[in-house]
Order: C-alpha cells, then structure tokens, then sequence
C-alpha cells in the first residue's frame, strides 16, 4: 500500500504544483503547499480507499492547504506587476518547444483574473472537478460556480478578441 | 434566440461549462445561430486555456531535481558575528519591535513546534534548510524543521533541544538587520543577530535561559 501509495503521490505531484502555483502565483509558495499537501497526505493514506479519488482529495488538500497559508501566516499578496517584471518563465517566454505567444498572454490574463474567478476556473479545467463539487469545496451554489466560471471566461474571450457575452444577474 | 430558454442562459452555460452540453442548451444553439458560434468560440479556447494551465513544469521548476536551490547563501557565519557580538559585552541595540512581534506571532501559530522529541531526518532538515540556501550542521538535536513563509519567503523554522529546553531558530536570510538585540513579548524572550546579508532569530519561551546555549546553537549556521 505505502510503495503504491508513494507512487501515486509522486505521479501526480506535477499537477498538484501546477494548481498550487495557480491559487497562489507564486512559484515558492506553491512548492511549498504541495509539500505540505504530501506530508498531510501521507499521514492520512489509511483514509483513501479508493485510487480514483485520490486526485480530487489531494486537490482538496491543496487547495485548503493554501487557504490556510493565507489566512493563518497573513502572506503578502502577489503584485503582479512584480510577477511580470520578473519574467517568471512560468508564464512568459516559452521554450522552443512550446513557442506561442497567444499561450503566454493568456497565462498574463488567467493571473490577473480575480481570486473568486480564478479559483473555480482552475478547480474545474485543472483539477476536472464539476460544478457541484467545486461549489461544495468553496461553500458555494451551483448557481454561483457557473456565474463565477462564465465571468472567468468571459473575460479571457476579450484576449482572443472576441465579444464578450452579455452579462449575468 | 429561441424559446423560453434565452440567449443570456445558453451562454451562461456554456460558459459555466463548455464541456456539458444539457439538452436545453443543445436545443437552442441548433436553432441560434450566435449561440452555435458562441459555443463553437468557448470551445476552440477552452483547448487554449488547458494548455495554459498546464504550464511546462520542467521550467517552472527550473531543474527537475526535486529540492530547489536557493541562490543566497550567508556570507558570514553566524559564529563570527556572535563572537564579535559577545566581545562588546552587552546588548546594545533592540530589534524593530515590529519584528519581534511578528516572530512570536510566528513561533505562536505553530504551538505544535515545540512539542516535539524525535529528531528530524537528516533529509527533511537538508530539504528545509535548501529552501533558503543555508546549511546548518548543529551538535542539538533538531526535533522541528518546517519551510515557513515570512515577510513573503519561505525561512526555515527550526526548534532545536538543549539541555535546557527547546529554542526555535529562524534563519531570516532576507531580513536585513544593521544591529542585535534582544526582546521580549509576553511568555516569549528572543534574540534577532544579523548575519551576512540578514539575520538569524532565536526564541525561547517561558523563562527559559538561552545565553548559554546561545553559542551552540548559532554555530552550526553556515
């Protein structure tokens, strides 16, 4: 159990720091979320008796893990204009394998989306969660999860200049 | 636009979720036209967006080894600063209260520090101490190590076991600090030295002494 356990932790690390880095947008704090996460997920293996929910559980575990960074340490938020002065690779310039300006400036967009839009739309394209259960990790209604990832997009829509739709109530 | 079902709903909706076409929706983009092209839009971004958020870890991370290397080290060892800091004689300086107060704020949110008798591993100890580009080689067991985000980066916050009891050790390598001082907040007594181009904490609480131990504990910082 413990080697295969191991195993899976370390398969899906990547997608685990990727969405970390996503909440956060710092490269630092997400890394170290994500150790947190495996620590806590270690402890807790016992709990998981299924393989298959082991991604959502470890994203839940992530995402708390990061809430709770903020609320209990009181980190600085991020300025973004300090992100793009420091050319984070993470979201500029891309390698030659992955050449594609269009890419970057929406990595640019996705980051300067509120933290209410940019959560749910991570948990739902990154993470694979619906609408209800992104609803139930954030103590939202179903409603409000699809207003609030409409919004995301929309949003995002104006970057491939198209027309954004007409709003919601 | 058709129906009772608008074009304000279907685009809520694919907007909400591209990927889950409801038959309501399917209904109305088969019989509008600007809603077909709306969903036909979402969709060939949401292929884009995936992408995106997918970001190419191999650079973010910058190496693929698993332990980041931070690029400062300490410049000075915190054993030659405590030695020309002892010869003075006395305490001459007092720390900003401001991060006094903030490194017991600290070392308070983490009660469970304290607590500890099992050693860390050498692993997790390198690992911790990695993050912010330090090394630190003590004779005291370290029984807590964690990687601890203040003043926006991530310190090591160590407690190690003296004779006397448990001191936390906070290597602040990007807390600049022109002079020494001691301080104390309620149950909590400390010590902020620079070193190199910060400085390096180290608290106790309740009573306890450090002053003899204070050399030991520092020397091992690198």
């Amino acid at each position: 159990m413990s080697s295969a356990f191991a195993r899976l932790l370390a398969t899906l690390r990547p997608d685990l720091v990727r969405f970390a880095f996503w909440l956060a947008r710092d490269r630092a704090v997400a890394e170290d979320v994500v150790q947190e996460t495996l620590i806590r997920a270690w402890k807790s293996r016992e709990e998981i008796k299924d393989p298959a929910a082991t991604r959502p559980w470890l994203l839940t575990i992530v995402r708390r893990e990061h809430a709770r960074l903020y609320e209990r340490k009181r980190l600085p938020t991020v300025d973004l204009a300090d992100v793009e002065a420091q050319g984070d690779p993470a979201l500029l310039a891309s390698d030659t394998s992955e050449s594609d300006a269009g890419l970057d400036d929406l990595r640019r967009a996705i980051m300067q989306l509120p933290d209410e839009y940019r959560e749910p739309l991570v948990m739902q394209v990154l993470g694979g969660l619906t609408t209800a259960e992104i609803g139930k990790e954030l103590g939202l209604t179903q409603a409000a999860v699809l207003t609030r990832l409409f919004r995301a997009r929309n949003r995002l829509r104006e970057i491939y200049g198209l027309a954004a739709a007409e709003d919601v109530e | 636009m058709s129906g009772a079902f608008d074009c304000k709903h279907a685009r809520l909706a694919i907007g909400g979720e591209p990927q889950v076409l409801s038959a309501e929706v399917a209904q109305h983009v088969a019989t509008c036209a600007a809603c077909a092209k709306f969903r036909d839009e979402t969709l060939a971004m949401e292929g884009r967006l995936k992408a995106a958020l997918e970001l190419p870890l191999h650079r973010f991370r910058g190496a693929p080894e698993p332990v980041r290397v931070a690029p400062r080290r300490f410049a000075l060892a915190a054993s030659v600063v405590l030695a020309l800091f002892v010869g003075g004689g006395a305490w001459l300086f007092r720390p900003q209260s401001a991060l006094a107060a903030e490194l017991v704020e600290h070392v308070k949110d983490e009660p469970g520090s304290w607590q500890g008798h099992e050693p860390v591993t050498p692993e997790a100890l390198a690992a911790v101490l990695a993050k912010a580009g330090v090394r630190y080689d003590t004779r005291f067991p370290v029984t807590y190590a964690s990687p601890c985000p203040f003043r926006g980066h991530i310190v090591p916050h160590l407690v190690v076991q003296t004779d006397r009891g448990p001191l936390t050790v906070m290597v602040l390598a990007h807390v600049k600090s022109e002079t020494q001082g001691e301080f104390t907040e309620g149950a909590y007594r400390g010590i902020v030295l620079p070193a190199g181009a910060g400085s390096i904490a180290v608290l106790a609480r309740d009573g306890q002494d450090f002053d003899s131990d204070l050399a030991a504990v520092l020397e091992g910082v690198r």
